[in-house]
C-alpha cells in the first residue's frame, strides 16, 4: 500500500442514497416472490419447500437491513440531497416493512400444517397475486428515481411519477378487497377448520394485508417527499 | 548574482518542488471531476491539462506572479538596500509553503498552495521590517492583501452562485424538455471537455504564481530578469512543473478521487466546471490569486443547490474554512522562522 499523499476537496461528492433505495426496493420484491412461492407450496402441502423458502426470505430481509443500515449512514446532517432528507428516511421506513412483512409471514407459514379447503387455497393464491402486482407496481415507481434526479426533477418526470402512484393505491385497494373477501370464507368455513385454524388463517392473511398495506404508506411517503422538496 | 547562485538554484528547486505539489494534487482535483463524470481517460486529461496548463501558465500567468512577487511586498524598496535579502526571503517564503502543503497533504487537510504562498510571502515581508530599520511594517500592501484575502472568500461564493445559475439554464431549457436525459448527458459529454480545457488554461495562470511568484521575485533581485515584464521561460518552469506533477503522481490523485465522484454527470460536472474556470480566470485578469479547488467545491455546492446532486457533503467546508485559518498565519510564521535560520546560516 503506497503512502496516499492526497490533498483532495472532492470529498464534497457525498455517496448517493438514492441506488442504495432502489437496490433496497429490489430486495422486498425478491421476498414477496419468493413469499408467494411458499404461499403455494403451503396450498399444496409441500412443507419442505415452505422451510426452504422461509429460510431464504430471512436470508433477504437481513440482507435489506443491511442496506438501510447503510442508507442512515449515508445520511449524516452534513449531506445535502435534493430532497429532505427526513422525508426519505420516512419513505424507506414503510419500505422496509415490505420485506418485514413477508418474513413475519413466511415465518408464520412454517409454524402449522393445515389441509386448507378449495376455495380458501384460491383465496390465499388471489391474495398473494394482487399483493406481488401492488409490490412490482412500487418498485417500478421507485426505479423511476433514478430518472427523476437524473432530470432534477423536471415538472414532466414529476408528473409521470405522480401518475404511477394512483396506480399502487387502486392495486393495494384491490388487495385489500381480496383480503376482505378471504377474511369471510375463512369464518364460512369455521366448522371444518375450528377454532385454532381459523384464528391461524385470520392472522395469516392479515400478515399478508400488511405487505401491500407498506407499499401503499411508502407510496404515499414518496409522493410526500417529492413534492415536499 | 549569477544564474547558477547555489541560492537561486535553492529558490528554483523549491520552486519546482511547489510547482510539483500543486500538479499532482490541486491541477488533479480540478481536472478529476471530468473523469468522474465519464467526459475523459485520465491519459486524455493528462495530455490535455498538460498542455493547457502550460498554456495558461505562460500566456496568463504573469499577472497573479508579479501580485506575489512583487504586489504584496514591495521588493523594490527592499532590493535597494540590500537585494541579497530579497532572494533569501523568496526561498524561505517558498520553503515554507511548500513544507506546510507537504505536511497537510500528508494529513489529508484541503490547504490551498495559494494560500500557502500568499502566507509565507507576508511573512517575509514581516521579518524584513525587523532586518531593515528603513522598511516599516506599514510598507506592506496591506490593501491588496485584504483584496486578496475577502476574494478568497468572494470566489467559492461567486462561483456558486454562477455554477447554480448554469446548472439552473441546462435544468429548465434541456434537461425538462429532452425526452432522453441520458442522451443529452452523452452530448453534453463533449461541452465537458471544453470545460475541462477551460479549467486547466485557468488554473495554468493563477496557480502557476504559487511556484514561480517567489522565483521570479529572486531573479529579479539578482540582476538576472529586469523590468516589469515576468518572462515566459519563468513561467514555463512553473508550467513545467506542474505538468510533471500531474503526470507522476496527479493521475493516481484524479484516480483515487475519481472512484467517489461517480455521482457527477457531465451536465453536472460541466456547469460546476465552467463555473469556476470563468472565476478563476477573471481573477487572474484582475491580478488576484485565488485557490481553484476551493472555487470548484463553491461551484460543486451550487449545482447541488440547484437540486443537481444526489449527495453534497457540506462537511468538506468546514475542514475547508478551519485549514484556511490556519494556513495564512502558520505560512507566515514558518516563512519568518526559516528566513532567519537562513540569515544566521549564510
Amino acid at each position: 500500500m503506497p503512502i496516499e499523499y492526497i490533498r483532495s476537496v472532492l470529498g464534497i461528492f457525498g455517496e448517493s442514497p438514492f441506488k442504495p433505495v432502489h437496490t433496497h426496493a429490489q430486495k422486498a420484491v425478491e421476498a414477496v416472490h419468493k413469499l408467494n412461492m411458499a404461499v403455494d407450496a403451503y396450498c399444496r402441502g409441500d412443507y419442505m419447500t415452505v422451510e426452504t423458502l422461509n429460510t431464504e426470505i430471512f436470508a433477504i430481509e437481513y440482507e435489506a437491513d443491511i442496506i438501510k443500515q447503510t442508507i442512515r449512514k449515508l445520511i449524516p446532517s452534513s449531506i445535502m440531497l435534493p430532497v429532505d432528507s427526513n422525508d426519505l428516511l420516512s419513505f424507506l421506513r414503510p419500505q422496509d416493512s415490505i420485506t418485514d412483512n413477508a418474513h413475519h409471514t413466511a415465518h408464520w407459514l412454517t409454524l402449522r400444517k393445515m389441509k386448507l379447503p378449495l376455495e380458501i387455497k384460491e383465496g390465499l393464491l388471489e391474495l398473494m397475486e394482487r399483493t406481488i402486482k401492488t409490490v412490482d407496481a412500487y418498485e417500478s415507481t421507485v426505479d423511476e428515481i433514478a430518472k427523476l434526479l437524473e432530470t432534477s426533477f423536471s415538472k414532466k418526470e414529476i408528473k409521470r411519477i405522480l401518475k404511477m402512484i394512483p396506480i399502487i393505491e387502486e392495486l393495494e385497494h384491490e388487495a385489500d378487497i381480496a383480503k376482505k373477501q378471504l377474511q369471510q370464507k375463512i369464518f364460512d368455513h369455521e366448522d371444518e377448520l375450528g377454532g385454532t385454524g381459523v384464528f391461524y388463517l385470520i392472522s395469516l392473511v392479515r400478515d399478508i394485508g400488511n405487505i401491500s398495506d407498506s407499499a401503499d404508506t411508502a407510496a404515499d411517503r414518496l409522493r410526500t417527499m417529492i413534492l415536499r422538496r | 548574482m549569477d544564474f547558477f547562485d547555489p541560492i537561486l538554484l535553492a529558490v528554483i528547486v523549491a520552486g519546482l518542488y511547489m510547482a510539483w505539489n500543486i500538479g499532482a494534487n490541486d491541477l488533479a482535483n480540478s481536472m478529476g471531476t471530468s473523469v468522474g463524470s465519464g467526459a475523459l481517460s485520465i491519459k486524455q486529461v493528462i495530455i490535455i491539462a498538460g498542455v493547457l496548463e502550460l498554456v495558461g501558465a505562460v500566456f496568463f500567468g504573469d499577472k497573479v506572479t508579479s501580485r506575489i512577487a512583487k504586489g504584496i511586498v514591495p521588493i523594490d524598496e527592499i532590493i535597494a538596500i540590500d537585494p541579497h535579502l530579497v532572494v533569501i526571503g523568496s526561498l524561505a517564503a517558498i520553503v515554507a509553503a511548500g513544507f506546510w502543503i507537504t505536511l497537510a497533504t500528508f494529513y489529508h487537510m484541503p490547504v490551498s498552495t495559494t494560500h500557502s504562498i500568499v502566507g509565507a510571502v507576508t511573512g517575509f515581508g514581516l521579518v524584513a521590517t525587523i532586518y531593515i530599520d528603513s522598511f516599516t511594517i506599514d510598507q506592506i500592501e496591506w490593501i491588496v492583501l485584504g483584496k486578496i484575502v475577502i476574494s478568497w472568500l468572494t470566489s467559492p461564493l461567486i462561483g456558486a452562485t454562477l455554477a447554480f445559475i448554469i446548472f439552473t439554464i441546462i435544468r429548465i431549457f434541456l434537461l425538462a424538455r429532452v425526452d432522453d436525459p441520458y442522451n443529452l448527458e452523452k452530448k453534453f459529454i463533449y461541452l465537458q471537455i471544453l470545460s475541462a480545457c477551460f479549467v486547466a488554461l485557468a488554473h495554468g495562470s493563477n496557480d502557476v504564481a504559487n511556484a514561480v511568484g517567489p522565483i521570479s521575485a529572486a531573479l529579479y533581485a539578482a540582476g538576472i530578469t529586469s523590468g516589469t515584464v515576468i518572462p515566459e521561460w519563468v513561467l514555463a518552469i512553473g508550467g513545467i512543473g506542474i505538468v510533471i506533477g500531474l503526470a507522476t503522481w496527479g493521475w493516481r490523485v484524479i484516480e483515487t478521487i475519481g472512484k467517489n465522484i461517480t455521482e457527477l454527470t457531465p451536465t453536472r460536472g460541466f456547469s460546476a466546471e465552467f463555473a469556476t474556470a470563468l472565476v478563476v480566470f477573471f481573477h487572474s485578469g484582475i491580478s488576484i490569486p485565488v485557490s481553484t479547488t476551493h472555487t470548484l467545491v463553491g461551484a460543486v455546492v451550487g449545482v447541488g443547490l440547484a437540486g443537481g446532486i444526489e449527495a453534497v457533503d457540506l462537511s468538506v467546508i468546514r475542514k475547508i474554512v478551519t485549514s484556511w485559518i490556519i494556513t495564512v498565519p502558520v505560512a507566515a510564521l514558518t516563512s519568518m522562522i526559516v528566513f532567519v535560520i537562513l540569515i544566521e546560516v549564510l
